[in-house]
């Protein structure tokens, strides 16, 4: 015991030492490391170069690496030590990432905030709310939204479909079946099929333990059983109108020329100009049959982070360029080179965001979009439960192979994480 | 027969124990009869040699000596003791408001620990072996200068290892490569397979630890999750149907095609032959995603089919409910055109060796058997398929083995193709088209379950060590080249 106490004394000792040191070696300019998307490099560049002249007295040393959005949590989650101080990644990753210690608690760093002249209460107010939820975990913010892009609508013809045609599901596949064309979406994917559940009311949350909290087999705060959200999927699967897309094939079968209406986003706009011509539209989603109700179908709102590395040594100055490159002038040079959709209010108030037809529609949805808090075992269940209904396996009269299906769903989904 | 077979395979595991127990023996016998110096160098590993007058020798071996031990000081006790918990240290992290810097306390990785720690145990090994040996070396040095024989001096030491020790030279680096970039990493393959290594449980933020065989009996549905079970079953399964039928549909048709193409009546062979090597020169990974999205459901095959009335027809007759055929996203259909699509990949390569088979067939028995009156078929069944069985024999084995790990067929053609439509497949991350090497990829990637992938990667291992060490044996084991005269 007492050797202990010595040891703890001798320690703590060589920890004051080498605190000491620390602080006086601090002479040398902060290395940073910033990843992000490759398309984004040259203007990464421009805003590191902003950021350098924003503070004059500190020396910096500042690489930018390549790494896209949708990977960053795989590379990053191979070696969190090795990986870069500052780094974006789409908001899907953030519950993985925070997990393994890979995201600073930004609620600590109240105080660096104040050398940009802000408080983390005027970053959470100058994002639009949903951006700023998903930034969220167990009530901490853990990164800075950039970009509100990553979600779904409905990309349509005009020329073949009126407003009217768009307005529920039964309407926008009868008059695709009338005109010879099909509608498409992706049902074999949680991140899509979702949207008839999120819209009828249901939930999917994510628990302390990491596990998956999802009440689909139940009924819903609105009063909806999950089962008759299953009807309403399967009578839009079984019209002849209906083309279920593989998940990562739809800018392929928009180019196809089959379609006349999908479910996509905002990185499918150029492909559907194409495909549409002058028809080009976009708008949200249509309602569709729950019981003898419409219900508005939800949708799966996406955004792009920036955070800072856990592991990162640097991490005041890290934090300070991920808010530098989140800030609302940044978003508007995001938006201006690279057509990115903000998250910012003030930038998506602006005349150019609200003049892009996609955009639009992705702000028309927003209305119905939902933060999707799942774990990783929410995907594969969620998926395979989508591809049963494109292929038919359920029966629209059977309710109790839906109840059942849906029970199974929500046992693979709420299973505890290993 | 077998029984005189596997007596050869027991001596043979007799004699490695036997050589084992000499060694230790010939080091007892050394430290026993030995002078002061050659008991010396158990404590100072140079002892022996400098007695001897071998100086440069005593001292490389101080000097290794000395490695040795700064080694496990330095570096092997910073992990070795931590490595019965995997370490107990939490990291820490303060933030620094004056250096803007986060301070982190001095915190235990787990994988480190195990790495390291293997690391260290595989040194020590070397360590011992070379430090028993070393006892012997100078023990005999010791008989040799007792008997008045001359003693090598540093020199000729050296020049032994161009001559009649130039095998020694020639191997060491191979093993040392071995030994760092094979056996280590599959040491650590097993170990991790025992302790609780996944996503909740990921360094450098949270620690890992011993779990025992909790794995392998949830793997073998003794655990708490049925369905890791279920599917380990099933995909065992398709695993082993999978290499049998991409192993010798690939092989017979290989062999049949160049029979074809050797034949006297085929005209141009030289043409059709280069015809089907384009297959080998177009990289395999851009012909299977082309050919992927060629079945896909929306590919083109799809579409030409519904315009023929194929599709139409087919639904007609009960084989297909979607409005598309699931040539690569439905079961039974998935696992059909996978193995034919492997042929068409496949069979080149076979063809090729074949043929280069065939050219050396002793033609004097083929001309009797034919002066004989025997028909084409005849002699195809009696003289070309066993001589063909005999040479390839080993490649065969090779490939099943190879095929049981065949990732990139399998991936490649139904990685976000195929969706599983069973809820308990799903449940524990699989697939029916899955081999255990594709599950056990996915498992790592996308799900951090390592635990598992480590169990599973050992079930891998097993499977194969066994299946070559029974095939070879049977195969290479003597009195083959007889059977076949």
């Amino acid at each position: 015991m007492k050797l202990r106490k010595a040891m703890a004394v001798v320690l703590s000792a060589a920890m004051a030492v080498s605190s000491a040191m620390v602080v006086s070696a601090d002479e040398g300019p902060v290395t940073l490391t910033l990843w992000g998307a490759e398309e984004d490099q040259t203007l990464l560049g421009e805003l590191v170069d902003e950021f350098k002249a924003a503070y004059p007295d500190q020396e910096f040393d500042i690489s930018i690496g390549v790494e896209s959005e949708s990977t960053a949590k795989d590379t990053i989650l191979t070696d969190p030590e090795a990986a870069a101080d500052v780094f974006a990644f789409a908001s899907d990753q953030i519950f993985d990432l925070v997990n393994a210690g890979a995201l600073l608690n930004l609620e600590d760093f109240g105080e660096v905030l104040q050398m940009a002249g802000k408080t983390l209460d005027d970053v959470k107010a100058a994002n639009v709310a949903g951006s700023v939820e998903a930034a969220t975990v167990d009530g901490s913010l853990y990164a800075f939204p950039r970009a509100a892009d990553n979600g779904y609508f409905l990309y349509y013809d005009s020329s073949v479909l009126s407003e009217d045609d768009i307005a529920s599901w039964d309407s926008l596949l009868a008059a695709a079946d009338a005109a010879g064309k099909k509608v498409g979406m992706t049902f074999a994917s949680g991140w899509y099929n979702a949207s008839f559940f999120y819209g009828a009311g249901f939930t999917t949350g994510l628990n302390e333990d990491g596990t998956t909290a999802i009440d689909w087999n139940g009924t819903s705060a609105d009063g909806y059983t999950g089962v008759d959200v299953v009807k309403g999927m399967i009578g839009i699967a079984s019209s002849p109108a209906f083309m279920a897309i593989a998940d990562g094939d739809i800018t392929n079968q928009i180019a196809g020329g089959q379609l006349c209406a999908v479910v996509s986003g905002t990185w499918d706009a150029i492909a559907a100009q194409e495909a549409f011509g002058d028809g080009y539209a976009a708008t949200k989603l249509p309602t569709f049959t729950v019981g003898d109700t419409q219900v508005q179908q939800g949708s799966v709102a996406g955004y792009k982070f920036v955070g800072v590395n856990g592991f990162s040594e640097n991490s005041g100055w890290a934090v300070l360029l991920a808010e530098f490159i989140t800030n609302e002038a940044s978003q508007q040079k995001f938006f201006d080179q690279r057509e990115s959709g903000p998250s910012n209010n003030n930038v998506l108030a602006s005349d150019a965001v609200s003049a892009n037809l996609a955009m639009a529609a992705l702000g028309k949805q927003a209305e119905f979009g939902v933060a999707q808090n799942v774990g990783g075992k929410f995907w594969d269940p969620s998926a395979t439960f989508g591809e049963m209904i494109a292929q038919g396996n359920l029966s629209v009269d059977d309710d109790a192979a839906i109840q059942e299906a849906l029970d199974t769903l929500v046992e693979g989904v709420t299973a505890p994480v290993e | 027969m077998a029984s005189q077979k596997k007596g050869g395979a027991m001596s043979a595991v007799g004699g490695f124990f036997g050589a084992i127990g000499g060694f230790f023996k010939d080091f007892g016998v050394a430290f026993a009869k030995g002078d002061i110096f050659v008991k010396l160098s158990v404590l100072w590993m140079g002892a022996g040699y400098a007695r001897r007058k071998q100086y440069i020798k005593a001292l490389i071996m101080t000097a290794l000596e000395a490695a040795i031990i700064a080694f496990t000081l330095t570096f092997a006790m910073q992990y070795v003791p931590k490595f019965g918990t995997l370490g107990t240290v939490v990291m820490e992290r303060v933030f620094n408001m004056k250096t803007m810097k986060s301070e982190f306390n001095d915190y235990d990785n787990s994988f480190s620990i195990l790495l390291f720690s293997l690391f260290s145990f595989v040194v020590w090994a070397g360590a011992f072996v070379i430090w028993m040996r070393n006892v012997v070396n100078v023990y005999r040095l010791q008989q040799k200068a007792e008997a008045g024989e001359h003693i090598n001096t540093f020199r000729e030491d050296m020049h032994s290892y161009i001559e009649e020790k130039f095998h020694i030279t020639l191997l060491t680096l191979p093993v040392i490569g071995i030994t760092v970039f094979t056996f280590i990493p599959i040491l650590l393959l097993i170990f991790v397979a025992f302790t609780n290594y996944d996503q909740q449980h990921m360094p450098p933020s949270a620690l890992f630890t011993w779990a025992g065989f909790s794995n392998f009996l949830s793997l073998f549905g003794g655990g708490l999750t049925t369905t890791f079970s279920y599917a380990f079953v099933r995909i065992l399964g398709w695993t082993l149907v999978w290499a049998f039928f991409a192993t010798f549909t690939t092989y017979i048709g290989g062999i049949l095609l160049s029979v074809l193409l050797n034949s006297a009546k085929t005209r141009v062979p030289k043409l059709w032959r280069t015809l089907f090597i384009i297959t080998i020169a177009v990289p395999q990974f851009v012909s299977l995603l082309l050919v992927r999205n060629f079945f896909s459901n929306g590919g083109i095959v799809n579409t030409i089919c519904a315009n023929i009335g194929l599709t139409g027809f087919l639904r007609d007759i009960g084989l297909v409910s979607t409005s598309y055929i699931p040539f690569l996203s439905a079961p039974g259909w998935a696992h059909v055109m996978i193995i034919l699509i492997n042929i068409w990949i496949g069979v080149p390569y076979q063809m090729l060796i074949a043929t280069g088979v065939l050219m050396n067939l002793p033609s004097d028995q083929v001309e009797s058997a034919r002066v004989d009156g025997a028909k084409p078929f005849q002699i195809f069944k009696s003289i070309t398929m066993p001589y063909m069985l005999f040479v390839t024999g080993p490649a065969l084995v090779t490939d099943f083995v190879k095929n049981i790990n065949n990732f990139n067929v399998i991936y490649l053609l139904t990685e976000g193709v195929y969706t599983t439509t069973n809820q308990a497949m799903a449940n524990s991350q699989a697939k029916e088209v899955d081999l255990l090497v594709t599950w056990l990829f996915r498992l790592t990637q996308d799900y951090y379950n390592y635990k598992m992938a480590s169990a599973i990667g050992i079930i891998v291992f097993i499977i194969c060590a066994v299946f070559t060490l029974f095939a070879f044996n049977r195969m290479i084991g003597n009195g083959r080249e007889e059977d076949y005269q």
